[in-house]
């Protein structure tokens, strides 16, 4: 049953690339800025919460809690200090490159406050549902993994219903399809972007909190995250969170099958190489040019 | 023999364009960065070669030499490839290697490893440079991913410890550490001053424009005769050497390469250096690279901190301008300018008209001339076939959008494209224009099938084109602008560029039909200032200032007012007694007034075909545009 428990494992951190990759696409709708710094909310997330519980002792239900609001207070600044100046100003900075590089920056910062905060080593927040594995006839489940797809099927679901079917959600997608035509129909679509912004940034620390006694983080732990992220999102030609999720998965289970058959070593190696080949053959075909013009 | 003659021609026509061209008598391009590098960079070796100061100056000269190539490759010409850190390992790990397996001096192995970089990024860069945009930089952003795995899981390349060298940059083995050190020290600044002045000279060059134009949009590069796909190509190549000399100085100057050169955070880190010093400046780049090493050297605070203090100063500095610290300083000296000019002007108010003015009366006595005496016409009748449309099909997905088109147009002549909103008509233009391949059917320029013909190709054979949205080139000047269509530089390899430079040839020409079209005086303004009508103007004298053969216009009256319209038409009229022009026009009054014939489109096929009389009355274009 080899085979079975590889591709669970692969949903799970699948799920996990696609909840980040997700998070990309809605933002990018809304924004068009491509947000890199999306894995170190993550990261923030893990490290603070087992700062507060294990090193200052607070009870785990406050320290959740207190992170959160903290990385929704952060977000919620970032975009009134310098998406506003940047976005909102008279003289908006344009072009998808540039903003990157915002957000770009924003990871720096956040990665070098973490390092100042927490220090350097591994470290990971408490594990929310102690035990051993479950198991189901020879397949394998970690209790983490179980935590951590049950959080991106609630979130994930959450997510579609309030697109699909609120006033918001309609709006919402109407600013990403036109920003200007959003506008002129008395759509926010600044309230948009900071919602969204904020939202993604908790919804990341949640998914640091829950993911990361699977595999411990340090300081530096986000990029990586973000850059799964990004690709999984890239998949989705930045712009459908749908196809962003499915990408994720696939990338998720791609990877604990290389890892599983091919080689433990270069299983990474060969991934990305058939990820780049897939771009190349198909651009267009993964929505990379509507990405490019729109 | 015959490659001994153009080889000998050509070094003759470097020497002349380098001696007697006006440009060559001012300071030669790129020389003032170049000497700048050169001078402060060996005095700073001299003085601190040996003390931790120079060897942080040293490092972040390395680095420079890759940021250089990337303003080239990613700034200028925003051809976004996360290539970098890995054909810097590529340099750094292929020094290494020959160093102490081969015992081949490091100055050597550097040479080979330029060679072999090059090989490697021809190879590599005609399957990527495929893609565009964002799937060029997705596509590349593997690439690093790959090369960190590789590189740590490989015994051979010393895995998570590294590699270490035997050898230094200074060739004598025989000299002491300190002379090692300054002299390996000072190869790196000569290295770094060459790559700033390549990467100086292409950028001021005429392929420095075909590069600006191409990285703003690569549809309207390619309908100006930029050929995309080698420019492209190039520029990887470029981009890629430019790293590997990086890396393999660094492997030659730290005599070891640890495993973190091909991390993806190494890649983060050039990225970084390139936006904040100014990511289309040369001389930006490298000031880029030498604030992160320093900050990164410092040991205090700040290097601690390093991660926060990069984000800060990327943020500070992308909010006061996106073109980085060079913008700062190049903008701060231009206000400084404008203030000096402004007082010198005292009251004398600029109150420039736009064209309006002065396009009222457009003498085009220069354009009607063919003022060009390089372009023969052959002064055939002018009733024969210059255009011809055969069958022209196109189907995207189940749709069709044009259905079986055909139309003859002659040499001279203004000609009309008409019919309701998605009728066919850009599609039509795009196809003759190349933009767009057709499903079925043949374009004929002259007898000779183009059909398969890329736009560019079309563009040289005098297939000249408007948008129906304005596609100039923001950032750059009115003059550029037209300039544009006045390189001859497209068949030149981007090497060329270093050589010489026929852009004030291509700015010249573009003066003149600026001229003849009365609009000289806006010549330096910045395109994206001017008024709705101007930028029309302008985009219209680009299409103009190639003597093209045919001329397609793509709605060139929309958005403009009746006073506008009238002029407009006054001129294509004159247009119309030298050259083919084929309009797409909503405004049936003024397609009545100026075309000799009128072709309607509806639904992909052609309705009507006939003078403006018979257009006038004719009861299929009343039901059909006019809506009887």
């Amino acid at each position: 049953m080899k085979f079975g428990n590889l591709v669970i494992a692969g949903i799970v951190t699948g799920s996990i690339y696609a909840m980040f990759a997700v998070c990309v696409a809605v933002w990018y709708r809304v924004s068009n800025i491509l947000n890199l710094a999306v894995g170190d909310f993550a990261m923030v997330g893990a490290l603070s919460v087992d700062n507060l519980y294990r090193v200052k002792g607070l009870p785990l239900p406050v320290a959740i809690i207190t992170t959160l609001v903290v990385v929704a207070a952060f977000a919620y600044l970032y975009d009134q200090v310098v998406l506003r100046l940047a976005q909102d100003g008279k003289r908006p900075i344009e072009g998808i490159v540039v903003t990157f590089f915002f957000t770009f920056a924003l990871s720096f910062f956040i990665d070098g406050v973490a390092k100042m905060l927490f220090g350097s080593d591994v470290h990971a927040a408490p594990a929310l549902w102690n035990g051993t594995s479950l198991t189901l006839g020879s397949l394998n489940f970690t209790r983490a993994g179980i935590l951590v797809l049950a959080c991106a099927v609630i979130i994930g679901g959450a997510f579609w219903l309030y697109i699909r079917f609120t006033l918001g959600g309609k709006a919402l997608e109407a600013s990403g399809e036109n920003s200007v035509g959003a506008r002129i129909v008395g759509i926010d679509t600044r309230q948009y972007r900071r919602l969204i912004f904020i939202a993604t940034a908790v919804i990341a620390a949640v998914f640091g909190i829950v993911e990361s006694p699977i595999t411990g983080y340090t300081y530096l732990s986000g990029a990586t995250i973000s850059l799964t992220g990004f690709i999984a999102a890239a998949y989705g030609g930045f712009r459908k969170p749908g196809r962003a999720l499915l990408a994720g998965l696939f990338i998720g289970v791609l990877e604990a099958l290389l890892g599983g058959y091919v080689s433990t070593q270069y299983g990474d190696t060969v991934m990305y190489a058939i990820l780049a080949a897939l771009i190349l053959a198909w651009p267009r075909g993964l929505g990379f040019e509507s990405a490019v013009s729109g | 023999m015959n490659g001994l003659l153009t080889a000998s021609s050509r070094a003759t026509a470097w020497a002349t364009a380098l001696s007697s061209s006006p440009a060559a008598r001012r300071a030669p391009r790129g020389s003032a960065p170049t000497a700048v590098v050169l001078v402060a960079g060996a005095l700073i070796v001299l003085a601190y070669g040996q003390q931790y100061t120079g060897s942080v100056f040293v490092l972040s000269a390395c680095y420079a030499i890759v940021t250089a190539g990337m303003a080239v490759q990613i700034g200028f010409s925003q051809q976004i490839a996360f290539s970098q850190s890995v054909f810097f390992g590529v340099g750094a790990y292929g020094v290494a290697m020959l160093n102490t397996h081969l015992n081949m001096s490091v100055l050597l192995a550097t040479v080979v490893m330029m060679v072999g970089a090059a090989l490697v990024a021809l190879l590599l860069g005609s399957v990527v440079t495929r893609a565009s945009g964002l799937a060029l930089a997705v596509a590349t952003l593997m690439l690093p991913l790959i090369a960190v795995g590789y590189v740590s899981a490989s015994g051979y390349l010393g895995g998570a410890v590294g590699a270490p060298l035997t050898g230094t940059l200074w060739p004598s083995s025989a000299s002491s550490t300190a002379v090692a050190t300054v002299g390996g020290g000072l190869i790196v600044v000569v290295l770094l001053a060459l790559v700033v002045f390549i990467a100086a000279r292409i950028l001021n060059s005429d392929i420095g424009l075909e590069l600006f134009v191409l990285g703003v949009d690569e549809r309207t590069a390619a309908a100006l005769g930029v050929r995309t796909p080698r420019r492209k190509l190039e520029l990887f190549v470029l981009g890629s050497v430019f790293a590997a000399l990086g890396g393999a100085v660094y492997a030659g100057t730290q005599q070891f390469v640890p495993e973190t050169v091909v991390d993806p955070t190494a890649e983060l880190a050039l990225l970084i250096m390139l936006f904040i010093g100014g990511r289309r400046s040369v001389i930006g780049a490298v000031i880029g690279a030498l604030v992160i090493q320093y900050l990164q050297g410092a040991s205090n605070w700040v290097s601690v901190n390093i991660l926060v203090v990069e984000g800060l100063l990327l943020t500070v500095v992308l909010l006061v301008d996106p073109e980085g610290l060079a913008g700062i300083v190049s903008s701060g000296l231009a206000r400084l300018r404008g203030k000096a000019a402004a007082t010198a002007a005292g009251e004398a108010g600029d109150t420039q008209p736009e064209v309006a003015a002065a396009a009222a009366d457009i003498s085009l006595s220069g354009v009607l001339a063919g003022n060009d005496p390089t372009v023969h016409r052959d002064g055939g009748p002018r009733n024969a076939t210059l255009l011809d449309v055969r069958g022209i099909h196109k189907e995207y997905g189940g749709l069709r959008v044009l259905d079986d088109v055909s139309l003859t147009l002659p040499e001279r002549g203004l000609f009309a494209l008409c019919g309701p909103n998605g009728a066919g008509k850009s599609t039509l233009l795009n196809v003759i224009g190349g933009s767009v391949p057709p499903s079925a059917g043949q374009i004929l320029l002259n007898s000779t099938d183009i059909t398969k013909r890329p736009p560019n190709e079309r563009f040289y054979q005098g297939i000249s084109r408007t948008f129906q949205a304005v596609h100039l080139i923001k950032g750059r000047t009115v003059l550029d602008n037209v300039a544009v269509a006045c390189l001859a530089s497209h068949t030149a390899s981007i090497v060329t560029g270093i050589g010489r430079s026929r852009l004030e040839a291509a700015r010249a020409k573009a003066a003149r039909t600026l001229a003849d079209l009365g609009m000289a005086h806006l010549a330096d303004r910045e395109v994206s200032s001017l008024t709705l009508e101007a930028q029309r103007m302008v985009e219209l004298a680009r299409a103009l200032a190639p003597n093209p053969r045919l001329l397609l216009l793509d709605e060139p009256a929309s958005g403009l007012s009746e006073e506008q319209r009238q002029r407009l038409a006054a001129l294509l009229t004159t247009l119309a007694e030298r050259t083919c022009v084929l309009l797409v026009e909503h405004d049936l009054a003024l397609v009545a007034q100026v075309s000799e014939r009128i072709f309607v489109l509806s639904g992909g096929k052609l309705v009507f075909d006939g003078g403006p009389a018979d257009f006038r009355s004719s009861p299929v274009v009343n039901s059909l545009l006019v809506g009887s």
